[in-house]
């Protein structure tokens, strides 16, 4: 049994704004959402990156007790944006609590502030002769407290997924429940993924000489993806949340629909852990779009990875070009908000149907000087006016997984 | 420490902690304050800081069967007791 999925709702905490109208005024005044980073007092006073994609502004949680003494910062964003789906989608309780509903969602680590909390017991304090770890503490931490927080807060009974998968967690969660409703498994799916303000992120990615350094006193001016003048990844936070649901039945409830995913794919380089890998880029791209039953021309529109690293950007340009040469044009959202890590395929997959509904492609953000080893490709240098009827987001991860999701305009 | 003190220590707890003001003495508190198996564990661990020493498994196990705050009172008594009787098992700091 194969059948057509469509995304009905969606909805994300960004570090360029959390409302739809919000998110796509920064895409088209070229607005970036990447501050100095905070102070904290852990490894901020350590790590040579000064920026953060941040999430300034203040959200109205409205979560009850019972929910929320089992949620870490991490789980208030995927929450937050899992409630704002489900209102949005119009679906019914009983639907909800049927069974037919199922959650994919993901971070990259759980929430590393409580993680944090735990350790702090151990090594210090006056508490660590008693119960050390809170009996919450493990739920508000675990790498799945995001999904399970969902299915806990909505009474959502069907199947639960959490990859984590660093920055194609979110990516592999639209992807994985897409096949379950495709192939029958699931009616809808809540797919998503989330990542709180973490330092311990930028550290590793600083040690290993990934992260953006040159411009601490310019944060707007980084990252740079393909750029001549990029000199790493941004990390930022956020969540991103889609539901996806059968077409018939999303057809038949009269459900807003916002695109239909129409082909994935998920490969592992089966190598390196952190260098990227042009080959399994390049097949990643091929799979998806032999899956969607579509040639590379058909593809309008590139949500690149392009964290803005040295090597990254180059690989993924390169990758993309084989596949497509100059064809679709190519942008690379970090470049307004830095990497957002679980969450950023989700986050870039909304902002794709924001894009294909309002009729426009926002450029890559501080793209200057394309890097000439970046040239290959079709870079959107300025504000497109465009009708994108197919997109492609491609997101690529640490342990070499790479993804690939093609979307269609409904 | 007296019932008085413990009862007013329970209520803080119960208000800082649970966000659950004045509950009735009787109250069930699973029932009418949600008041479920994590918050049991997290009181427990708020008795052994308020007693100042480890509760052992077979006390915890006890603690299970209670279900209102005049019997989590009676229960801190039966600790305070047993430990003031030199039964307490304190880990040094």
């Amino acid at each position: 049994m194969e059948r057509r999925v469509v995304i009905t709702a969606g909805s994300a905490i960004t570090p360029i704004g959390h409302s739809k109208d919000e998110i796509i005024r920064h895409l088209e005044e070229g607005i970036s959402g990447v501050q100095k980073m905070k102070k904290d007092d852990l490894l901020s006073g350590y790590i040579h990156s000064g920026v953060f994609g941040t999430v300034d502004y203040p959200i109205a949680y409205d979560f009850k007790r019972r929910y929320r003494k089992t949620m870490g910062p991490v789980s208030y964003y995927a929450c937050q944006v899992a409630k704002e789906v489900l209102e949005a989608s119009g679906l019914d309780t009983e639907f909800i609590t049927s069974g037919r509903l199922g959650v994919a969602f993901g971070s990259t680590h759980g929430s590393p502030s409580v993680q944090r909390e735990i350790y702090k017991s151990f090594f210090s304090g006056s508490r660590a002769s008693f119960s050390s770890i809170g009996a919450v503490d493990y739920l508000k931490s675990m790498v799945h407290t995001t999904a399970v927080n969902i299915t806990k807060m909505f009474g959502i009974t069907g199947r639960v997924f959490s990859s984590s998968t660093a920055c194609t967690t979110s990516s592999q969660s639209i992807g994985f429940g897409y096949e379950m409703i495709r192939f029958g498994r699931q009616d809808a799916m809540l797919c998503g993924g989330a990542d709180e303000y973490d330092t311990t992120t930028v550290a590793v990615f600083d040690n290993l000489l990934a992260c953006s350094t040159d411009y601490n006193d310019t944060p707007h001016l980084t990252p740079r993806p393909f750029d001549r003048q990029r000199d790493g990844l941004v990390v930022g936070e956020g969540a991103g949340a889609l539901l996806l649901e059968e077409y018939e039945f999303a057809k038949k409830r009269g459900a807003d629909i916002l695109g239909e995913i129409i082909g994935f794919s998920c490969t592992n380089n089966g190598g390196d852990l952190i260098l990227p890998n042009p080959d399994g880029i390049t097949a990643t791209i091929r799979q998806a779009l032999k899956d969607a039953a579509i040639s590379a021309d058909a593809v309008d529109f590139v949500s690149a990875h392009a964290t803005a690293t040295k090597m990254g950007d180059t690989i993924e340009a390169q990758a993309t070009g084989r596949v497509y040469a100059d064809g679709p044009v190519v942008t690379g959202l970090k470049s307004y908000m830095g990497h957002t890590m679980g969450s950023c395929g989700a986050i870039e997959t909304l902002i794709s149907l924001y894009m294909m509904e309002k009729g426009f492609i926002a450029p890559t953000l501080n793209l200057d000087e394309v890097d000439e080893r970046c040239a290959m490709i079709n870079h959107a240098r300025h504000l497109l006016e465009a009708d994108i009827r197919i997109a492609a987001i491609q997101n690529f991860a640490f342990g070499g997984v790479n993804t690939c999701l093609i979307i269609k305009k409904p | 420490m007296t019932r008085d003190k413990i009862k007013s220590e329970i209520i803080r707890i119960f208000s800082e902690q649970f966000e659950i003001d004045n509950p009735g003495l009787d109250d069930d508190l699973r029932q009418v304050h949600e008041f479920d198996s994590i918050d049991a564990i997290e009181l427990l661990r708020e008795i052994e800081i308020l007693l100042g020493s480890e509760l052992t498994r077979a006390e915890k196990k006890n603690a299970m069967e209670i279900r209102t705050i005049n019997q989590i009172l009676d229960y801190i008594e039966g600790l305070a007791q047993s430990r003031a009787g030199g039964e307490t098992k304190t880990r040094p700091a």
